[in-house]
């Protein structure tokens, strides 16, 4: 990477501790492009096109991804939250391919109990539910399995606003972390029977004489095989055939007085999942994608996997999220193929993601942006500020607030974090997470070459050349929009 | 302020050549649409039509997860209405509002009844479109587009946006209060706009030297998020400043409250969203189209407490946000508009909650109406072969009347037909279609 040497000298210059960034440095930038130019690779045909503006030929970010060692970075940033230096000497070492390896074949590591979870009624603050996710964002040895759940969390979503129990909510977390790496047949399962799911999507209060549809319509089109290949009938009779389950037990009651009001708030010795009462459920044939006869849950849940749509829907999804912004459908079909071969088998999913000459082709460089957990997780984490109070706090004006998704659908992505509002909440995220530093920021020699691959538009490289310490030159860094994508 | 363009050049056909259409997240892949992102926008010249004279002002309340209908305009007299709805009717009946003989409003759509009394609100009944679909994010989709045939991307709003105003440079034309991301309504790939969440909060922590850096940081930004980012970063700073002097003039003349009794917390912040829009409204920033949203309206479960609950925040909100334009002098000037991706089923299920239903009515609120009900109310007992309500009215008609007739924008080039007319204004400005 070119940068490193003129990146060394501009830190060496780092005389001066002032905080901010004076209005005159900010302003002078253009003439330090000179500078700049040098410290950076630059995009190609930029200048060109700054001289002779042309109809249709924006600029673009040059592709480092030719180098395996700025594919490994590529991969890293896709499935972890930034890398300390051991971290990415020890990826880069290992080689592209071995780290694949790694993310997939490692056992995640579970969080920490959160003590607060036994409260009867799940009645704890979900600040406390937020905080207790991101501190094992912050500090976890498998980060990909954090990634990969809160993928899931996306995916399979459910609102603590409306399931009403903080720890369905946790449990919920636990059970998907588990699961994120298994198979869909049992994730379906899984995720059908969950109480948290339960709740939110209505399925615990539907029976079969009078059944509810929430979850037998978003089961099909946001869960497996999207709008458009199920019929309105289908959804009425899967509504039928998975009626009964409710949620568990209490193992006992406490009584509960808060704000002069007296509660009795179930109980329970440990995690447990939805159970089926043969009562509320319907007896009789239903009609369901195409098949007639009498149909349980499991039955629902392996129809629904004999649909081709739902490998090509999931794989849709999860090449979307990982590799590229519209990705190629040759590409997509090529994944829903091997996944279905595989019987579902996340694994064989994700190594073909990553394995793909998709994954590291120039047109992916950079064509994702973070979101807001995953640029905060990683700037904080950069900084070696972990502060997970102050990212549960911003999240919302960005648009992200963990278990309160904005509907069923989940988290919107790439150019839905992009507006007025969440542009101003990430940089003034920086300013703050910059002011929890009270000592010496990390060293910055490097911070342009792991945090921005050494890739930089030519305002960033300037900016960073011309800026008067270390304490603006992280604010640069982790402000740009480079930082941002992913 | 830099409004310059510089590498982010693109033509608006260019970039749909290039097959750059971004996907729309989560809901949007569901949906099968690709949605466009709102800017690449700066990035475009666009010839344009001379900004459009009146100084009317739409607002627009999206009441998101399926509002229902009949809880909202009551039926008084259909004996049917018991039959479908066991657990839900009683009191929904004897407690609702009367209008006539044969409807009433939610009982606590106090206020909103108050306005109706003196004229200033419209009813249209029964509305949807043909072939229905109950998907939340497809019809959310239709409605936000003006498309039930799924090929329109940019929003209704948004090519309104586009082709009546100049919203380059004027970001504050159209404006989405209380909300983090772009509303689709608003979307278009010409049009630049706002998006506030709160205004206590926005702005730079760290003031004009943070907000030179980022400035002179996010000018020619490469990348097929480029210039998004770039715009997005110019329409903050401007909007900063337009909102220094706009908070330091305006009074609220009413009170304003998200304090308010739900069964399920909000995400919103109704409130405070319409106290927003009425700040930008009565201090002269320009607005033009605002947008926002109130969730919590799919009822599927325990829908009896849920749908007052919400009815009653909608009005205490919507009766505060008139009633400061109004002591502002500004109620003619502005026409209050609620929708929602569709009604709900008619007849309830196990879970005391209605699922996903068709036609539905909507509320048009503000001095420029002629009050009344208009349309036609569904029938309880011929309902479609799903069990749903049939529509009688387009909800481009409603869409039509809102821009020809308030804004005097060219409704069929907008909305790509003409439709019947539902002639719910008190003096439109201009020949509708």
């Amino acid at each position: 990477m070119s940068v490193a040497p003129s990146q060394e000298k501009a830190g060496s210059a780092d005389l001066q501790v002032r905080r901010g960034i004076t209005r005159r440095q900010a302003l002078a930038t253009a003439l330090a492009a000179g500078v700049g130019v040098g410290a950076v690779r630059l995009l190609g045909g930029s200048m060109q096109n700054l001289a002779r503006p042309k109809a249709g030929s924006a600029t673009d970010w040059i592709s480092p991804l030719g180098s395996e060692s700025a594919r490994v970075m590529h991969l890293l940033r896709r499935t972890s939250f930034g890398s300390t230096p051991a971290q990415l000497e020890s990826a880069l070492a290992d080689g592209f391919n071995r780290t694949v390896d790694r993310l997939i074949e490692t056992k995640p590591v579970e969080p920490p109990q959160l003590a607060a979870a036994s409260a009867p009624g799940g009645r704890f603050a979900v600040a406390q539910l937020q905080q207790w996710w991101v501190d094992h964002m912050l500090r976890t040895a498998t980060p990909f399995a954090e990634r990969i759940t809160l993928f899931w969390h996306g995916h399979f979503t459910s609102d603590y606003r409306k399931a009403g129990d903080n720890t369905f909510m946790y449990w919920q977390n636990l059970t998907w972390r588990r699961m994120s790496m298994t198979d869909l047949r049992s994730m379906l399962m899984q995720v059908t029977i969950d109480p948290a799911m339960l709740r939110y999507l209505d399925l615990a209060t539907s029976t079969g004489q009078s059944p509810n549809e929430n979850y037998s319509r978003e089961l099909m089109e946001l869960f497996t095989m999207g709008p458009g290949n199920y019929t309105e009938d289908d959804v009425r009779q899967s509504a039928k055939a998975l009626a009964g389950w409710q949620v568990p037990q209490p193992d006992s009651f406490a009584t509960v007085t808060t704000n002069n009001v007296t509660r009795r708030l179930p109980v329970y010795s440990g995690q447990k999942s939805g159970v089926f009462n043969p009562r509320r459920a319907f007896k009789g044939d239903v009609s369901y994608l195409g098949s007639t006869g009498p149909l349980d849950t499991q039955g629902v849940i392996d129809r629904i996997l004999a649909q081709p749509a739902t490998a090509q829907f999931i794989a849709a999804k999860v090449a979307q999220h990982f590799v590229s912004v519209q990705p190629d459908a040759a590409f997509v079909t090529s994944l829903a193929d091997a996944f279905r071969r595989s019987k579902y088998d996340m694994k064989t999913l994700m190594r073909a993601v990553f394995a793909s000459s998709h994954f590291t082709a120039p047109q992916s460089y950079r064509t994702l942006v973070k979101s807001p957990i995953e640029f905060m997780v990683h700037a904080v984490r950069a900084l070696g500020v972990p502060n997970s109070k102050l990212i549960v706090a911003a999240g919302s004006g960005m648009g992200q607030s963990l278990f309160d998704p904005p509907d069923v659908g989940g988290w919107p992505n790439n150019e839905s974090w992009i507006s007025s509002n969440t542009v101003v909440e990430r940089v003034n995220f920086v300013t703050s997470a910059l002011s929890q530093v009270k000592t010496a920021l990390p060293t910055m020699s490097d911070a342009a070459r792991v945090h921005l691959d050494g890739v930089l538009s030519p305002q960033t490289a300037s900016l960073l050349n011309q800026a008067a310490d270390a304490r603006a030159r992280w604010f640069i860094t982790l402000a740009s929009p480079e930082f941002q994508l992913k | 302020m830099s409004r310059e363009i510089g590498i982010n050049q693109l033509k608006r056909r260019d970039f749909l050549k290039a097959g750059l259409v971004f996907g729309a997240g989560a809901a949007g892949l569901a949906a099968g649409y690709a949605a466009v992102p709102d800017a690449f926008a700066r990035a475009v010249y666009a010839a344009k039509r001379e900004g459009l004279t009146n100084d009317n002002i739409l607002v627009m309340i999206q009441l998101a997860g399926g509002n229902d209908g009949l809880r909202t305009v009551v039926p008084l007299a259909e004996p049917a209405l018991h039959d479908l709805r066991p657990k839900l009717s009683g009191p929904m009946v004897s407690q609702a509002l009367p209008l006539n003989d044969r409807f009433g409003l939610n009982h606590n759509l106090g206020a909103i009844k108050g306005l109706w009394d003196k004229g200033r609100v419209a009813i249209v009944q029964g509305v949807g479109y043909p072939n229905p679909t109950f998907s939340h994010f497809e019809s959310i989709r239709i409605w936000e587009t003006g498309d039930p045939t799924r090929r329109q991307v940019d929003g209704w709003l948004g090519r309104t946006l586009a082709s009546a105003y100049d919203s380059n440079g004027h970001p504050l034309t159209g404006c989405a209060c209380g909300a983090t991301d772009v509303p689709g309504a608003l979307r278009d790939l010409q049009a630049t706009m706002t998006v506030i969440q709160n205004q206590k909060t926005f702005g730079f922590t760290g003031g004009s030297e943070v907000e030179a850096a980022v400035g002179a940081l996010y000018k020619g930004t490469p990348g097929i998020y480029g210039a998004l980012f770039d715009t997005a970063i110019a329409t903050a700073t401007e909007t900063m400043s337009t909102l220094r002097t706009s908070a330091a003039t305006y009074q609220p003349m009413a009170d304003y409250t998200d304090k308010v009794q739900l069964v399920y917390s909000s995400k919103n912040q109704l409130a405070a969203a319409l106290q927003l829009a009425a700040e930008l409204i009565v201090t002269g920033t320009g607005v033009k189209l605002l947008h926002v949203t109130l969730g919590g309206f799919d009822t599927h479960y325990t829908e009896l407490n849920r749908h007052d609950d919400l009815m009653g925040y909608l009005d205490s909100a919507v009766g505060a946000f008139y009633q400061d334009l109004a002591a502002h002098g500004m109620a003619d000037k502005v026409l209050i508009a609620t929708w929602s991706e569709f009604g709900r089923r008619p007849k309830e299920n196990a879970s005391g909650g209605t699922d996903h239903g068709a036609a539905a009515p909507l509320l048009l609120i503000g001095d420029p109406v002629k009050g009344g009900l208009y349309g036609e109310a569904p029938s309880l007992t011929a309902l479609d072969g799903s069990g749903n309500l049939k529509y009688a009215v387009d909800f481009r008609s409603v869409y039509q009347e809102i821009l020809g007739g308030h804004l005097g924008a060219g409704s069929s080039q907008i909305l790509g037909a003409s439709f019947d007319r539902v002639p719910f204004l008190k003096a439109p400005v201009a020949a509708t279609v």
